[in-house]
């Protein structure tokens, strides 16, 4: 198990590097002008002031260069339109208002999403069943920030019971969790339900219930362990989304994350926060593959003789 | 047998206890939050604070660095411009408490007040300003609005040296800023510029404190970390989230100052903001809500309406659309009023030439052009186009992709359908959009849309856009008569003298021989929501700026 840990870390680097080189070829192919942030042209030597302070004039490959040398030393470089801010700055302040919104809502959708799933999986076929699938389904096909506007309408303005907008206390965070958390808890809801009703055929469930085993045993211990897999699968990446695709939520609850500075931050062409946040959005999203593999070796020991 | 399994229940008992508690959340109002709501007007709240949004985050609040409205605006409220502009547009006194020019127009001598400080205690001197604008100008800061220094002497040298080659100090010792005493700054012009003192109220010409930035570089704005000489000072900068400024009592004038503390949101987005607003947790909303909202908000008792130093246009690419008289029945076709009306919905004001109203000398100078009328005049369009020897009735309309371009767009190419101009529409990304404009403009470019707001108030900046060599030019539009009349205007030191020629200019471009290089659409105009209580007193001016000392929150 360590061997295999190791090496997965190890193979980070590389992958990190062709993210960046990527990151840093798109970036150029679409031109723009980080310098130039309204309709108003810049006077000349005010740009070639500007180029000269951030390099953004050199060869390409020292420019590359720069950036690469920036990510292993942890020093992602100025903001080049936020001017006297830099991106590992801009980082630790966002950053972890996101991971925040994304684990509230990471939190909502497994503890709504599971228990519907494995409500919906046990009383198959009955009214509960389609109840549950109808709800689940609308939720995953209806847009977050459809869900969201609704919730600020009937909760926020009508019934005036939560804030509108704003991360600054616990009343302000429910309803942002629970927009981005809709989805993914869907999601699960039907991942769960699929896998039970899959499992609950399976031999050895038969052969435990013939053994006299409670029936509640056998599906909290043995059903719902074997049930999970499929929703750990998918709970990696989707980990990595949340926090990523935030963006839309962050806009319309006006919650300080990186998701809206890093599309404006695309938009107003600023080079050196682009490429730190697609850096660190990689890392993320590479460990929580990592993470999801190990929790497989523990939870199915199939894998993890395979791996032996 | 046994249906349910206990985790069930615990998970569905936990679902159901957080959807209570969603319900059940109390109606909690954040610090400092205002006091009296109510609608009658009068007396004075006891309590003075309100909250405002600002709109997006301001890149910077470094006055040689800001160069967005959201910075202006905070800047312009807790720093003291040496004069500010009254309701005519007129310069008065501010930190400065007298100003005047020398005859000949070339030099002009602030005097500062006694009683000017900064939060640490040190007076405010005439050389910080030197050192000011000696910094905003210089090439290692990368100042974008350094370009409004260059009507000083050696300031565009200056601002044009390149560190490693030349000797930019020297440079620097040249430029024609200089501290005659503590209290006195004399400022030496290339030519006369009538402007120049109305020109310094803009944030850019305001003073930094040195030992500030010594000693915190560039995180000298951090409200730890700065000092500052206004009415208010930066109390928390929570970015992206929070701006709030407090009153500073040592003030010169703290004294005509009613409001305690001015809290303020950052919230970009339309709809958020206006469904905050209507929630109760702000008290002014000045970021304009989209154009579908419009018709709703304005009639609303909240809803208010400022004019503004704006022009909306379409230019055209003169060297694809050739013929004048073409480019005057496109702009004979344009149906202003109603564009107005039903998609803009802001009573914006139709544009009859390039320099919107509210401007100083707009009577003299506006052509009232005879190629724009108000609701757009198709027939003489019409009989116009057939004139025309090969007319292009094949163009490109090129716009950028924020919202409400798209929608004026459709209007006018329906327009000019009508005159058998068919037009295709090409939507860009903003900034792909800039690349394209250049100028020199892409040879695929034959309209494109912009806007221009005033810097400052003098129509020569907006005029002086269609000179040959300006870098807001990206129609290819190049006449030595009218760069010659804008040369005449620069050296015009006396007003009225002035708006004659900017009419003259004006002329050139709209009147009856007008060469209609851009089709002006509407002058701008700014909505807000504001609440009864404040209503009163809340201005923003034809520049966008909004100075909080005249705010006061009645009952």
């Amino acid at each position: 198990m360590l061997k295999f840990i190791v090496r997965r870390v190890f193979w980070t680097i590389p992958v990190l590097l062709v993210v960046i080189f990527l990151t840093f070829i798109m970036m150029r192919q679409i031109g723009g002008n980080p310098f130039r942030q309204s309709e108003r042209a810049v006077p000349e030597a005010v740009q070639r002031n500007l180029e000269r302070k951030f390099h953004v004039s050199d060869p390409w490959y020292l420019q590359y260069g720069y950036y690469v040398k920036g990510v292993f030393t942890f020093d992602l470089g100025p903001s080049l339109v936020v001017r006297g801010r830099e991106v590992n700055d801009i980082v630790k302040e966002h950053f972890p208002k996101s991971v925040e919104l994304g684990l509230y809502a990471f939190l909502f959708a497994i503890v709504v999403g599971i228990p519907l799933g494995i409500v919906a999986a046990l009383k198959h076929n009955t009214p509960v069943d389609y109840a549950a699938m109808f709800f689940s389904n609308v939720f995953h096909a209806v847009p977050s920030f459809l869900v969201a506007t609704l919730m600020i309408y009937y909760i926020s303005l009508k019934a005036g019971t939560l804030p509108t907008s704003g991360w600054s206390s616990w009343e302000h965070k429910i309803l942002p969790s629970i927009a981005l958390g809709f989805a993914p808890m869907a999601l699960f809801a039907r991942l769960v339900r699929g896998t039970m009703l899959e499992t609950l055929q399976q031999d050895y469930v038969r052969t435990a219930r013939a053994k006299g085993l409670h029936y509640r045993r056998v599906v909290g211990l043995h059903v719902l362990r074997n049930s999970l897999i499929p929703v750990i699968t998918a709970a990696g990446p989707l980990l990595g989304f949340i926090i990523t695709g935030s963006f839309v939520i962050e806009l319309i609850f006006n919650i300080p994350g990186i998701g809206q500075y890093y599309v404006t931050a695309v938009n107003a062409r600023d080079y050196s926060v682009v490429m730190g946040l697609t850096v660190l959005l990689s890392v993320i999203v590479i460990f929580a593959n990592l993470i999801v593999d190990i929790l497989y070796g523990i939870l199915d020991p199939r894998t993890r003789d395979a791996r032996a | 047998m046994r249906k349910h399994s206990p985790w069930l229940w615990l998970a569905l008992l936990l679902a159901s206890l957080a959807l209570v508690a969603a319900g059940c959340g109390g109606d909690d109002e954040e610090a400092g939050d205002t006091g009296a709501t109510t609608a009658e007007g009068g007396t004075e709240a006891a309590e003075q604070v309100i909250t405002v949004n600002w709109g997006t985050e301001p890149p910077s609040l470094d006055p040689g660095l800001a160069s967005d409205v959201t910075s202006a605006n905070i800047l312009f409220n807790i720093m003291d411009p040496l004069v500010k502009l009254d309701d005519d547009l007129n310069p008065v006194p501010a930190a400065a408490e007298s100003f005047e020019t020398s005859e000949d127009g070339k030099t002009v001598t602030f005097v500062l007040r006694d009683d000017i400080k900064w939060t640490n205690g040190d007076p405010v001197t005439a050389q910080d300003f030197v050192y000011s604008w000696k910094r905003t100008v210089s090439p290692e800061l990368g100042a974008d609005y350094a370009y409004q220094f260059y009507g000083i002497v050696g300031a565009q040298e200056y601002n044009g040296c390149d560190p490693k080659k030349d000797d930019c100090a020297a440079l620097a010792d040249k430029m024609g800023v200089k501290a005659v005493d503590d209290k006195t700054l004399e400022v030496t012009l290339t030519t006369p510029q009538p402007w120049f003192i109305q020109q310094a109220a803009h944030h850019s010409f305001l003073a930094v404190n040195k030992k500030a930035v010594d000693q915190f570089g560039d995180k000298w704005t951090e409200p730890a970390n700065i000092i500052t000489n206004g009415p208010f000072t930066l109390e928390r900068w929570q970015h992206n989230s929070n701006i709030d400024i407090v009153k500073w009592d040592e003030w010169r004038d703290a004294d005509s100052v009613k409001l305690t503390r001015v809290n303020g949101r950052m919230i970009s987005d339309g709809l958020t903001a206006v469904q905050a607003f209507e929630a109760g947790e702000l008290d002014v909303n000045n970021q304009p809500p989209s154009p579908d909202e419009m018709a709703r908000l304005k009639e609303t008792p909240e809803y208010e309406q400022y004019q503004g130093l704006g022009t909306y246009y379409y230019g055209v690419n003169v060297k694809n659309i050739t013929d004048a008289k073409q480019r005057r029945a496109m702009a004979l076709a344009i149906p202003r009023q109603s564009i107005i009306d039903n998609v803009t919905q802001a009573d914006q004001i139709p544009a009859t030439g390039f320099t919107p109203e509210g401007m100083p000398g707009y009577d003299a100078i506006n052509p009232d052009s005879p190629w724009t009328p108000t609701e757009g005049d198709m027939d003489q369009a019409k009989q116009l186009m057939e004139e025309v020897a090969n007319p292009k009735t094949d163009i490109t309309l090129y716009i950028n992709d924020s919202p409400g371009h798209r929608e004026i767009a459709v209007a006018i190419q329906a327009a000019w359908q009508e005159l058998g101009i068919k037009s295709t529409i090409k939507q860009q990304e903003f900034q792909q959009y800039l690349e394209f404009l250049g100028p020199p403009p892409n040879n695929d470019v034959d309209v494109y849309r912009l806007g221009w707001i005033g810097d400052f108030v003098d129509a020569i900046n907006f005029l002086e856009l269609w000179t040959c060599e300006s870098g807001n030019n990206s129609t290819n539009y190049c006449n030595k008569e009218y760069d010659a009349l804008i040369e005449k205007a620069r050296n015009t030191i006396d007003n009225d003298e002035r708006y004659e020629i900017y009419g003259q200019a004006e002329d050139i471009l709209f009147g009856e021989d007008g060469d209609v290089p851009v089709l002006p659409i509407y002058f701008y105009t700014y909505n807000t929501l504001e609440k009864e209580s404040v209503k009163e007193t809340f201005e923003i001016n034809l520049l966008d700026q909004i100075d909080l000392t005249k705010v006061v929150v009645t009952e």
